[in-house]
């Protein structure tokens, strides 16, 4: 039934462009409620080279004026030729002969031009979406490397991309999306290293998404990864022009669309989430200091508050006597027992950093200090939480924003939840528990075909890029995992 | 689906949580004391709780409580008797931080002393590395005597005191496993940590010379009153006698398996007897301990021990710096008497105790080839009481200080 209906509405809009051209006008007009639209325009004038009535439709908002009047109009009406695409200016002509392509070019920014007593329009662009310029990027931030960052413009984007990767094999494709609105996502690849498999899995996927639009990246990211209700992220997102080169290099693929100012890079590991660009802009040994420091974070955002739970609640020999009898004193005048204690912090914690994203910038200050305090000094006066309590909310809290990428952080701070949960049920053992748990699901996912350990776990021919580095130079192959063509990056 | 899931989870959370306990809710005990009361079977149990709040910046208002609450309950064993002390405190006496387990002399000496700390062996609560001390007086005489000046929160007394004591070698590492250890091994005598609160007839300097004490014998002026010096020698479970630090020192530097970090001790000076030289011994290599069992005469058992000296003070001033022949001398004078107190401490072993305190019998388990043979070659009654045993002392380097020489007395004073 849906399939009929489908095809019905498909043969009304293949319809083919009229000879008369006041046919193909009315068409138009009707098409885009002419009149009712504001910012539709319509353009009737003469055509010089030819003496024939024409006329030119577009959307005033989304293309540029000066070049219409300049390329277009102004040649139509005072240069003489053979044919159209000698006389008028502009980059490229397109022949267009059914309605559906016509009102989708005019969609995207085109210019249309009906002739009389033609049967062909001609598609001519002139789009100018307005967008921001480049700027620095916010939410991912490096010392040393690169500032940019992408912005809501597809040929700045793939501008930022090309201006590093000069290759002509890096090839910028374009998938429709959407039924109502038609959106274009763009696939960013290297030919010559892509593996097909993947590159077709990632494109049929895209075919298959049917919805009436997808606006942006963030919402077709969720359209495309396999388990939507996974706690961990199998799609990458970044804002990085130069992280999203990075992976091109070496063999993965990019998707952009003109609205977003990020791309999402696919297959990932969890190895793509820990790494950040910086780790290889900064010399061998800082780097990898780096990464042994954000090591410890991923274990002290997800662990900590747990592992004290479990302690205290449960394995009290374990605590060094000074600190137990400190610990032990401060809590006498707690009402609240341990978990609890834990519970109100990290929420308190959560609740600041929620509310922190969403306050408006003049009150930024104000949270920093509110929250200090509530945390701080106030909680522990009032005998709500206990100092050591504070510390190691604060502990947990710090860690998590070692862990740029937006989805991984939000996985790891529910699992820590889990875990805080965890350790209060059974202490240590159902902490190792549903860590061993977590860990073997997070083993068994495949981004795209990819397991999320791999290269480290199962073992692939690979950098060896994983919780270290090596140097530079003995960075001999490419990531097995994705099975590429050319799978070396240089011979020994 | 949803439902047997939410049940499930329920299940988990429930049956979880009964085992935890909440920090505050618990009393820490730091040391415990057993006596024995006129009832065979019955024993007084003495607990020294810590109080958290004491000398913690967390605690408010917790200053004005002492540092610690000391009970004595009778019971049976050492676990059960908390549950009677509970009567009269708040909280339950977790026994997961005890430090030491202090054991009346009375009740040491008693046959039934391994039947009541067998107890802690079974319990998880009780650490096996928990050290033992014996006392002269009662246990709880010494817990409550026991009045620490500076470290007055209790488990930083007894780790600072005993580590640093062990460290000297004036009383032995004796926690509870080695005891164990020890005694099912059926072979070598345990050595406890001797102390005591009370004094006893004081002995003056230059008849102890340094170490030649067992606790309460030290002439001491101020300071907390308990004193912590030499060893009980328990055999087969049972304390037998008494030996002093130096022969505690002697232990240490015959027993590959205790660790002494060096002591400063003094000998008469060679040349001018009326003053005394002081050194700082120092063993950088473990023992070596050679045994030939023989099933049908006596084994030989072969020490050899390499020890470095640093002379800190030669009152007499006598120019040992310069003078080879007075070196040789002090030299042989220091090895001299370390050989002599050492083979009076075995002679005293082999013929008083017929058994020795330096975990010897080691090295001759290798000649059996299983336990029943070895068990009746009979460690405490054949092999050792009868075995030939050449210990020789090897001074490895001497030392001067940072001073070659002192001041020059006619000089000086002219």
């Amino acid at each position: 039934m849906r399939k009929m209906k489908g095809s019905q509405k498909q043969n009304k809009n293949k319809e083919t462009i009229h000879y008369s051209l006041s046919a193909n006008i009315e068409e138009m007009k009707q098409s885009f409620s002419y009149g009712l639209n504001k910012d539709f325009a319509m353009r009737t004038l003469k055509a010089k080279y030819n003496e024939k009535k024409a006329c030119l439709f577009y959307y005033s908002s989304i293309v540029n004026g000066d070049t219409i009047t300049t390329h277009i109009i102004k040649p139509l009406l005072e240069q003489t030729g053979e044919k159209l695409s000698n006389i008028v200016t502009i980059e490229n002509v397109e022949e267009v002969t059914d309605f559906e392509t016509a009102i989708q070019n005019i969609n995207s920014g085109k210019v249309i031009l009906f002739i009389e007593q033609d049967s062909t329009a001609y598609s001519m662009d002139a789009a100018d979406f307005q967008h921001r310029t480049v700027t620095k990027s916010e939410n991912e931030r490096f010392i040393k490397g690169p500032q940019d960052a992408f912005t809501e413009s597809l040929n700045t984007n793939i501008s930022l991309i090309r201006k590093q990767l000069h290759n002509h094999q890096l090839v910028n494709e374009s998938i429709q999306v959407g039924k109502r609105s038609k959106n274009e996502v763009n696939i960013i690849y290297v030919k010559d290293l892509v593996n097909n498999d993947i590159l077709s899995n990632i494109k049929k996927r895209l075919d298959d998404i049917d919805v009436d639009s997808i606006r942006n990246i963030e919402l077709l990211e969720q359209y495309l990864e396999e388990r939507p209700y996974s706690l961990i992220p199998t799609i990458l997102y970044t804002e990085k022009p130069d992280k999203a080169t990075a992976f091109l290099e070496d063999g993965y693929v990019i998707l952009l669309m003109n609205t977003s100012s990020a791309c999402l890079i696919m297959p990932v590991t969890f190895w793509s989430f820990f790494h950040s660009p910086e780790d290889r802009y900064l010399r061998f040994l800082y780097g990898n200091f780096s990464r042994a420091i954000r090591l410890l974070c991923f274990y002290l955002t997800s662990m900590i508050s747990a592992t004290f739970v479990a302690i205290a609640n449960f394995h009290s020999e374990m605590i060094p006597p000074d600190l137990l009898l400190a610990i032990t004193a401060s809590r006498e005048r707690i009402p609240f027992p341990l978990i609890f204690e834990i519970l109100i912090m990290e929420i308190a914690f959560e609740l600041i950093r929620e509310a922190g994203i969403r306050i408006p910038n003049p009150l930024g200050p104000t949270i920093g200090i509110v929250g200090a305090l509530i945390l701080g000094q106030a909680a522990v006066e009032a005998n709500i939480i206990s100092p050591i309590i504070v510390i190691i909310a604060a502990l947990s809290g710090l860690s998590s924003f070692a862990i740029a990428d937006l989805s991984m952080n939000f996985a790891v701070r529910i699992l820590r939840f889990i875990f805080i949960l965890a350790a209060a049920s059974y202490g240590m053992l159902a902490l190792t528990g549903a860590f061993l748990i977590i860990f073997m699901y997070a083993a068994s996912i495949k981004s795209f075909g990819v397991p999320f350990f791999s290269p480290m776990s199962p073992e692939f021919v690979s950098t060896k890029d994983t919780i270290f580095r090596k140097i530079l130079k003995k960075e001999i192959y490419r990531p097995g995992y994705l099975d590429l063509k050319d799978n070396r990056k240089r011979s020994e | 689906m949803k439902k047997t899931f939410l049940l499930l989870c329920f299940l988990f959370i429930m049956a979880g949580c009964q085992d935890r306990i909440e920090l505050e809710q618990q009393s820490y005990v730091i040391a415990i004391g057993i006596d024995s009361t006129d009832d065979k079977g019955t024993y007084e149990f003495t607990y020294q709780m810590a109080n958290p709040e004491v000398g913690s910046a967390a605690g408010q208002g917790g200053s004005e409580e002492p540092a610690t609450e000391t009970v004595t309950v009778q019971g049976s064993d050492i676990l059960s008797a908390t549950f009677t002390a509970n009567s009269f405190v708040s909280k339950k006496l977790t026994l997961d931080h005890t430090k030491v387990i202090v054991v009346s002399e009375e009740t040491a000496r008693s046959d039934d002393f391994i039947r009541v700390i067998q107890s802690a062996s079974r319990t998880p609560q009780v650490r096996r590395q928990v050290q033992m001390i014996v006392s002269k007086e009662k246990a709880s005489d010494f817990i409550n005597n026991n009045k620490p000046l500076l470290e007055t929160r209790p488990h930083k007394y007894y780790q600072t005191m005993l580590t640093r004591a062990i460290e000297t070698g004036i009383v032995p590492e004796a926690t509870l496993h080695r005891f164990f250890q020890i005694t099912e091994g059926d072979a070598d005598l345990f050595l406890g940590i001797y102390a005591t609160t009370e004094k006893s007839d004081q002995k003056s300097a230059s008849e102890g010379a340094e170490d030649k004490y067992i606790a309460g014998e030290i002439p001491q002026i101020g300071g907390s009153p308990t004193q912590f010096m030499g060893s009980a020698v328990f055999k087969e479970g049972k304390m037998i006698d008494i030996i002093t630090g130096e022969e505690t020192r002697l232990a240490h530097a015959l027993d590959p398996t205790l660790r002494m970090e060096g002591y400063l001790a003094t000998v008469p000076d060679p040349m001018m007897p009326d003053y005394r030289v002081s050194y700082e011994y120092s063993q950088a290599e473990m023992p070596k301990i050679d045994i030939h069992y023989h099933k049908d005469k006596p084994t030989t058992i072969n020490v050899e021990i390499e020890f470095q000296i640093e002379v800190i003070a030669i009152p007499s001033l006598v120019e040992y710096t310069q003078n080879v022949a007075y070196r040789k001398k002090l030299e042989k004078e220091v090895v001299t008497r370390l050989e002599q107190n050492t083979k009076a401490l075995i002679e005293k072993s082999q013929k008083e105790y017929r058994s020795d305190p330096f975990y010897w019998s080691l090295y001759v388990r290798k000649y059996f080839k299983d336990i029943p043979s070895y068990e009746k070659a009979d460690w405490h009654k054949k092999i050792y009481p009868n075995a030939e045993i050449n210990v020789t002392y090897t001074l490895d380097k001497l030392e001067f200080g940072k001073m070659i020489n002192d001041s020059k007395l006619d000089e000086v004073r002219d």
